[in-house]
């Protein structure tokens, strides 16, 4: 239920009408496609949970088989892109709220968030009370929305054509990618859930399946009733076309099946992005407070906090295009470690216990990777930009590590120091007018005066205890 | 406690709570709320290079801020 709740998300709501300006009605071969993509590395998560029943997943994988910078790197895009899940998911949360009442969107996803961190904290036992009836009611809407659309006319076509031609389905694989993810967070949580070696290969492969039959089916249907012309530009083109079909009783249970997928996601990738904090901070990469768990439900609280702060950021944007392809990237990236992860230890711990074994080995983890990348060079290229910045951040945050504490400390006091004096010298031109600050309000100036001058003392100070720090425990 | 230890998490709470608001103000002049860009005298040309400024400023004191507030 984890994996089907968290792979169900608000993604399958709000992104099909951009997909289908991509690829038109074959946005459902695009949708295909991605379950194979997405199938091919979820037997390799399978083989990996079962046989490695640790928190952290991805992370703990690519530690087992490589170590060192390679899993730092796994590790890090895996607890990036959770976030940027969890802060897609919640803006199409609000997205598809927003058809019953208007709401303004950043804020509501930030809410979200927030709500979803509380809850996180209260721990996985708790949510999976509640999510076993939410998944299976988000299941039924969508099985009687596909089952409706199979038996009413429409006026939509069947004819598979891409404005794009090919090229325009390979941009929605890529872009639509995303709608497939999740079921990887049951691999993240494998330390809370009981019997791992069974429970985590079925419930993997399982998902998986699900999503690949019902999908495909729900953009067919979607594309039986109408055109793709007619949902473009759309916030969500499932319950729009429940709308035409089924009437205001379609557009509410749509509505609802929405408001549930989202919330499941939110919740899944929230709880994922801690886990992977967690288990970073646990090998040193990350600081010691994100290891603090709550005294009462023993969850990682500080690295919910943290990670969801950065989620609450990301969601205040309100882009879904975004940060939709900047969760592609992200999980793309870390499936293409988590196959090569199984190749090297299949190789180095031939003996390692395996519950479950990847079929048609090594084709299935090798497929996996080069479809996956290959998907990279369809990426928005704005996000591929980040992606490397991304990338380049992870470097230096690993060298952080390396490097040493007291070390990184002091540069940050001189940085401080350095930011202090500028800030003094700012305050000085302003106030001499030799920086005129102009049509600004009497009132207005003396507030910035006074701002920048208690700004320059706390940057000064604080930049003086941070370089006189003596060496302490990170 | 002693007194440097007090003074740390004063300051590291001051200075990651003036990044924060930092961050927040870039936002708030991306979307510019309340025309704060009228009130600032803001061009549209000068809000990136002021948003970048604030953004890295920002970022810069939380974590200068969070090394204090953490020291052992």
């Amino acid at each position: 239920m984890l994996g089907i709740g968290g792979a169900i998300q608000a993604g399958v709501f709000v992104m099909l009408s951009y997909a289908s300006d991509l690829a038109g009605t074959a946005i459902i071969v695009a949708l295909l496609v991605c379950g194979i993509i997405n199938f091919l590395t979820m037997c390799s998560y399978a083989e990996l949970g079962s046989a490695i029943p640790k928190a952290g997943g991805e992370y703990t994988f690519a530690k087992a088989a490589y170590g060192g910078f390679v899993s730092f790197l796994t590790g890090w895009f895996e607890w990036i892109s959770n976030m940027f899940f969890a802060a897609l998911s919640s803006v199409g949360f609000a997205y598809i709220i927003s058809y019953i009442i208007p709401v303004n969107v950043p804020l509501t996803a930030i809410l979200t968030i927030i709500v979803f961190a509380f809850i996180n904290i209260r721990g996985v036992e708790e949510v999976g009370k509640s999510q076993v009836l939410m998944v299976g009611t988000l299941l039924a809407i969508l099985i009687a929305f596909i089952l409706n659309g199979l038996i009413i006319p429409g006026a939509g076509t069947l004819q598979l054509s891409s404005p794009g031609g090919p090229l325009g389905v390979i941009q929605a694989t890529a872009y639509i990618f995303v709608v497939y993810l999740g079921v990887e967070a049951i691999a993240v949580a494998q330390a809370e859930i009981k019997n791992p070696g069974k429970t985590i290969p079925r419930a993997i492969l399982l998902s998986a399946i699900v999503l690949f039959v019902i999908y495909p089916l729900t953009a067919y249907v979607m594309l039986r009733i109408v055109p793709p012309e007619a949902i473009s530009g759309q916030y969500s083109s499932l319950i729009y076309v429940a709308q035409l079909s089924m009437g205001d009783f379609g557009k509410v249970a749509l509505v609802i099946a929405g408001v549930i997928a989202a919330m499941s996601s939110v919740n899944t990738s929230i709880m994922a992005q801690s886990r992977v904090a967690y288990a970073l901070s646990r090998d040193g990469y990350f600081p010691k407070v994100l290891l603090n768990l709550h005294k009462k439900f023993s969850t990682p609280y500080v690295a919910v906090v943290v990670g969801s702060i950065f989620t609450a950021v990301l969601a205040a944007t309100g882009v879904i295009n975004f940060v939709g392809y900047a969760t592609d990237f992200g999980f793309i990236i870390g499936f293409a470690l988590v196959n090569l992860s199984l190749m090297k230890l299949r190789r180095d711990k031939p003996l390692l216990d395996r519950p479950f074994k990847t079929p048609f080995y090594p084709f299935t983890p090798i497929a996996g990777i080069v479809t996956s990348l290959f998907l990279l060079i369809f990426i928005d290229v704005g996000v591929l930009s980040l992606g490397i910045v991304l990338s380049i951040l992870a470097v230096v945050a690993y060298y952080i590590r390396m490097v040493g504490y007291v070390r990184i400390r002091v540069a940050f006091g001189g940085i401080s120091i350095g930011l202090g004096i500028f800030t003094v010298m700012l305050t000085y031109l302003i106030a001499s007018g030799a920086m005129p600050l102009n049509d600004v309000s009497p009132t207005t100036f003396t507030a910035i005066f006074f701002i920048l001058l208690f700004t320059s003392i706390i940057l000064m100070i604080a930049g003086l205890l941070n370089a006189t720090a003596k060496s302490s425990e990170f | 406690m002693s007194i440097r230890r007090k003074v740390s998490i004063a300051i590291g709470l001051a200075q990651s709570v003036i990044g924060a608001l930092a961050t927040v103000f870039a936002y708030l002049l991306y979307h510019d709320f309340l025309g704060i860009r009228a009130l600032l005298s803001v061009t549209s040309k000068d809000v990136v290079l002021y948003m970048l400024t604030l953004i890295v400023f920002g970022l810069l004191s939380i974590i200068s801020g969070l090394f204090l507030v953490s020291e052992q």
